[in-house]
């Protein structure tokens, strides 16, 4: 696992072969030439494929979003910058990064604390270990489409025959209507709940696996030293040996918050009051509006904003400044 | 192959045997039956042709749409059965080069504007006065028809006839009466009224502003909903909303009428094509109502829905997928009668197959065409999807989510105009 | 309950933890464990049921009895492909992860190992594609796809997802990692780079490349969004596809729907079952990395 702690999400420190590298080709003798054909043997396939399909469909996405581009993706009305300064208005679209905010102000930590948590719960069972990390593991292998339908249809469908209904009918309680009302909001329950159950298995074993790097003389150091087991060690050695793993785990749940697409799309109708960026996007796009220059400067504002909050995340966190 | 076929010619059978009882309508329909040999089907190889329908919930739908294609003989008619967000797969395949050729879908002006879909002013020319005004005028963009309608599905309020007795309620006239009947009917685990998992503020939104009184757009393509009546009805959408009696979040949407043969609502906002299975699961428990009028200028609305079909200004060849669809949607009346009645209903756009449609003819089937023809409102073509958007957003926002009603009528009016200068 | 051990400095805390901390732990571990299987248990009771028992007034643990005959009732539909469907998420699944980890293996071994002026710019490059979410370029993608002539196509679904700047990037802090005295050993005994790469390097990080497969597999697997868009032709719908046609569907056959569900994930937990061990690995890195 010496992976962890290379961390490979420092874009700046280790990322690249750099002047050592080269340093070191010329001195191995290798023709420059010779090295550069296997080079382009090794990574020329990908590379091309990926400036096929991801470089030339950004780029054109870009194209697009200075263009009146209604109803055709061959544009000839050039706009400027007025797409994006549309979409960046007070509107939809800004409502939408609202809601993609509380969205990831409920989910991110939630998923932090509750991945965490058994994390801890499977690293301290012995027995019966590998059922219980099973269990938590295995909704991973579910799609969300799979997902939304059973929490739409079967748990917490609005009628007396959902799962949550029932339950509360148990102790004579009216039925709620669980996706399709506002006050209270309980379709954030229906939303939180689905994306935890599907990702918490994943972080969890993030978790484990950092937990199990952690070195017993520590903690045996910290126990002759008269540090109380639990709380105390936990706060003095387990979490801050954890601390790679967490900033890597707040990361990638901002990022998968950001993206969040499939569970409001298929558990929500298209609704102003739930209605995250890329289904905003999708339907400003591709539904019905087929406004594909508003939707380009769109999903660029977005990338820009997931952008700017990995770096700074970065800066805040201390990516990269950790180990040089 | 056979029960697949058999039914199809049973019918071919009876509508022969009705149609020559009329024959005006058989000797016209020969008439423009002689006009087909125009090109389409070429001397050489035969042409390929991909035509799209969004999935249908009726059963037999499918089977009978490849039925048509196959009975096509001058090109190779390949049907898309497409799944899922019809709208979405439809915008991705136009804009891309294996989009289709023929599709159905609804009035828009952009797609006539952009150049996405040809004028068929020369396959309709000789069955226009056979469609009606206001089916063409949907269908219109600057004085061209770029659409030829396939069904017309009106949609109204149902009711459970006997659950309205046993309340001692009479079907709702009022929209005042509908908040109280929808009161009265809530109880015993049966909700008052089901409008859908977004109560109501999708597919009413556009009845919603015309029961005010009040409409869309004006005939030169301005905003019209600002209204204070508009307002006014906002408000008792959002007092209908907030009497607790709706069914919200049943398993399906409001298309679906599950929810009302269920028993899970004692009224449902639906379409007709929902009433075979509703007179099959309640038979002659039920009754239709339009949506009742808002407000000193209100009148009673039902909305006329439906599918049309365009051909692509991508097709491969343009001329034969025109060819194709004069043959289909125009020509073979025996497969447009098929198509309307013989799996869920649909009221056929021709007036001379809306007269022979004899399952439309008797009881509430009858009763929903005539609120079709009387009280009907068609989408206006100018009314883009986008603005479909922005109206829905607005009765969301000021009914489900209870804000400042007029303020959102603002809100929606500065972000239509925007709309509309695309347009222009 | 971790505090509420007893003070034993010299002691090993979990043997004082006591009996009562010990059932505390286990209570919550099987608590939650309950909780996480309800989904499970749905789409199994839902799956063999009636829809009448489904939507019946009183809440039924299991359907009084098991219809077995949902299940040829599935897979005999003509409205829903589901057995090509499964074929096809297979096929796609085989080889769209297949010839990722070929492509992506490759590159990202160059990127760690092999000396070129430009690779820094390059790696750059790659990353960057790791911050643009799918939607910016959806659309002109599909556009490209389709001037290929690939939608419906089995290369249209897969193609366009080998190209993972992800997964490359994965395989190239792997190979950063990569013991050099094997290579160094393998180039004395004369082999190139290429032989190296397929004689040495790759044997030896078989277990990266299984976690990797996991992984991948999985993620084409439940692919909804690119499928649904390329899919146009019931022939190449993927069982996520298929899927999604039931909830669309006008009438919804609630217990149909259900078993497509559970049929649709069981080639997953089978894969999860059996390869727990590599997924475990390949979540490990995968996380990290990100």
């Amino acid at each position: 696992m010496t992976t962890i702690t290379t961390g490979g999400a420092r874009p700046g420190a280790t990322a690249s072969p750099g002047p050592a590298a080269k340093a070191k080709a010329r001195r191995d003798g290798h023709g420059m030439r010779g090295s550069t054909r296997t080079f382009w043997l090794f990574a020329g396939p990908f590379l091309a494929g990926l400036l096929l399909f991801v470089y030339v469909p950004v780029g054109w996405s870009f194209y697009l979003s200075l263009f009146q581009a209604q109803n055709t993706v061959t544009p000839t009305k050039f706009v400027g910058l007025d797409n994006y300064a549309d979409i960046l208005t007070e509107g939809p679209f800004t409502d939408s990064l609202w809601t993609f905010t509380l969205f990831a102000l409920i989910v991110v930590p939630l998923t932090f604390v509750l991945a965490l948590a058994l994390a801890l719960l499977v690293h301290r069972i012995r027995v019966a270990r590998a059922f219980f990390r099973s269990v938590f593991f295995i909704p991973t292998a579910c799609s969300y489409v799979v997902a939304s339908m059973v929490w739409k249809l079967s748990i917490f469908n609005g009628v007396r025959f959902g799962l949550a209904n029932t339950v509360l009918g148990w102790f004579g309680i009216e039925p709620v209507a669980w996706i399709g009302t506002v006050s209270p909001p309980w379709y954030w329950l229906v939303l939180v709940t689905v994306r935890l159950w599907l990702q918490l298995g994943f972080y969890m074993i993030l978790f484990l696996a950092a937990l199990q790097q952690i070195p017993k003389e520590l903690y045996e150091a910290a126990w002759t030293d008269g540090a109380r087991p639990g709380r105390q060690t936990f706060r003095h050695i387990t979490l801050p040996q954890l601390r790679t793993t967490s900033v890597a785990v707040i990361l990638l749940l901002l990022i998968a918050a950001y993206q969040a697409f499939d569970e409001f799309y298929n558990l929500l109708p298209n609704t102003p009051y739930a209605r995250p960026p890329l289904v905003y996007l999708y339907y400003t796009a591709l539904g019905q509006g087929q406004d594909f220059g508003h939707g380009s400067a769109g999903a660029l504002v977005l990338s820009a904003l997931i952008t700017m909050v990995t770096l700074l995340q970065g800066r805040i966190f201390g990516f990269g400044k950790a180990d040089s | 192959m056979s029960p697949e076929q058999n039914p199809s010619r049973s019918f071919g059978r009876r509508s022969f045997l009705r149609a020559s009882g009329t024959v005006a309508a058989a000797g016209f329909l020969a008439a423009c039956g002689g006009n087909t040999g125009r090109g389409g089907g070429s001397a050489g190889g035969k042409a390929a042709i991909s035509q799209w329908y969004h999935q249908y919930g009726e059963a037999g739908t499918q089977q009978a749409a490849l039925r048509y294609a196959k009975a096509y003989t001058k090109a190779d008619v390949s049907v898309q059965w497409i799944p899922g967000d019809y709208a979405s797969k439809l915008s991705s395949g136009l804009v891309s080069s294996n989009g289709p050729d023929v599709f159905e879908f609804h009035p828009d002006v952009q797609m006539a504007k952009s150049g996405q879909i040809v004028p068929l002013d020369d396959i309709i020319a000789d069955v226009k006065s056979d469609f009606t005004e206001k089916d063409l005028a949907a269908n219109s963009v600057d004085g061209k028809v770029y659409g030829i309608r396939m069904i017309d599905d009106p949609q109204f309020l149902y009711y459970r006839k006997s659950l309205l007795e046993k309340a001692g309620v009479q079907p709702p006239t009022t929209f005042d009466e509908l908040i109280d009947v929808s009161r009265k009917l809530d109880k015993g685990g049966v909700k008052g009224l089901y409008l859908g998992l977004k109560g109501g503020s999708d597919i009413l939104a556009s009845p919603l502003i015309w029961a005010t009184g009040s409409e869309l757009l004006t005939a030169d393509h301005k905003v019209a909903f600002d209204t204070p009546a508009t307002v006014e009805g906002l408000k008792k959408m959002r007092e209908l909303y907030t009497s607790k009696t709706l069914l919200l979040g049943a398993p399906t949407d409001w298309w679906d009428p599950s929810a009302f043969t269920q028993g899970l609502t004692a009224m449902q906002w639906c379409g007709l094509w929902a009433m075979p299975g509703i007179q099959k699961a309640l038979g002659d428990d039920f009754g239709i109502v339009p949506l009742p009028g808002i407000g000193s200028a209100g009148r009673p609305v039902v909305y006329n829905g439906g599918w049309s079909t365009y051909v692509s200004a991508k097709a491969k060849d343009v001329d034969a997928a025109k060819a194709f669809v004069k043959w289909l949607w125009i020509e073979q009346t025996k497969f447009q009668e098929d198509w309307c009645t013989s799996y869920g209903f649909h009221i056929p756009p021709r007036k001379s197959l809306a007269a022979k449609a004899t399952k439309l003819q008797s009881g509430t089937a009858a009763e929903a065409v005539k609120l079709f023809e009387t009280k009907g409102h068609y989408d206006d073509p100018y009314w883009t999807q986008a603005m479909m958007t922005i109206s829905q957003d607005m009765v969301n926002n000021a009914v489900v989510s209870g804000k400042n009603p007029e303020s959102e009528v603002a809100k929606a009016r500065t972000r239509v105009e925007a709309e509309l200068k695309k347009i222009a | 309950m971790a505090t509420s051990s007893t003070t034993d400095v010299r002691g090993r805390p979990r043997a004082v933890s006591g009996r009562a901390g010990g059932v505390a732990v286990y209570t919550v571990a099987v608590v939650a464990a309950l909780l996480f299987l309800v989904p499970f248990y749905l789409l199994i009771r839902n799956s063999l049921a009636t829809d009448a028992d489904i939507t019946g007034t009183n809440w039924k643990f299991l359907p009084t009895e098991l219809h077995w005959e949902n299940i040829p009732e599935l897979f005999n539909d003509p409205a829903v492909p589901m057995a090509r469907s499964m074929w096809n998420s297979l096929v796609v699944g085989v080889l769209g992860t297949a010839g990722q980890l070929l492509v992506c293996s490759l590159a990202g071994y160059a990127l760690a190992r092999v000396p070129y002026r430009h690779a820094n710019k390059i790696f750059y490059a790659v990353l960057a594609t790791l911050m643009i979410p799918s939607a910016v370029t959806f659309v002109p993608s599909f556009v490209l796809v389709s001037s290929l002539g690939w939608v419906s196509s089995l290369q249209g679904l897969i193609v366009p997802g080998l190209f993972s700047g992800f997964t490359a990037f994965l395989f190239r802090q792997y190979f950063l990692g990569f013991p050099k005295e094997l290579e160094e050993a393998a180039r004395i005994d004369g082999l190139g780079s290429w032989g190296t790469y397929w004689r040495i390097v790759v044997p030896n990080s078989r277990g990266f490349f299984s976690a990797i497969a996991v992984i991948t597999f999985i993620t084409n697997w439940n692919a909804f969004l690119w499928p649904l868009v390329i899919g146009q032709d019931q022939s190449s719908w993927t069982v996520q596809v298929a899927l999604s046609t039931f909830t669309t569907a006008q009438t919804v056959n609630i217990h149909e729907l259900f078993l497509a569900a559970t049929v649709s994930i069981l080639p997953l937990v089978l894969v999860f079952l059996f390869l727990q061990r590599y997924l475990v690995e390949g979540v490990a890195h995968t996380g990290i990395k990100g």
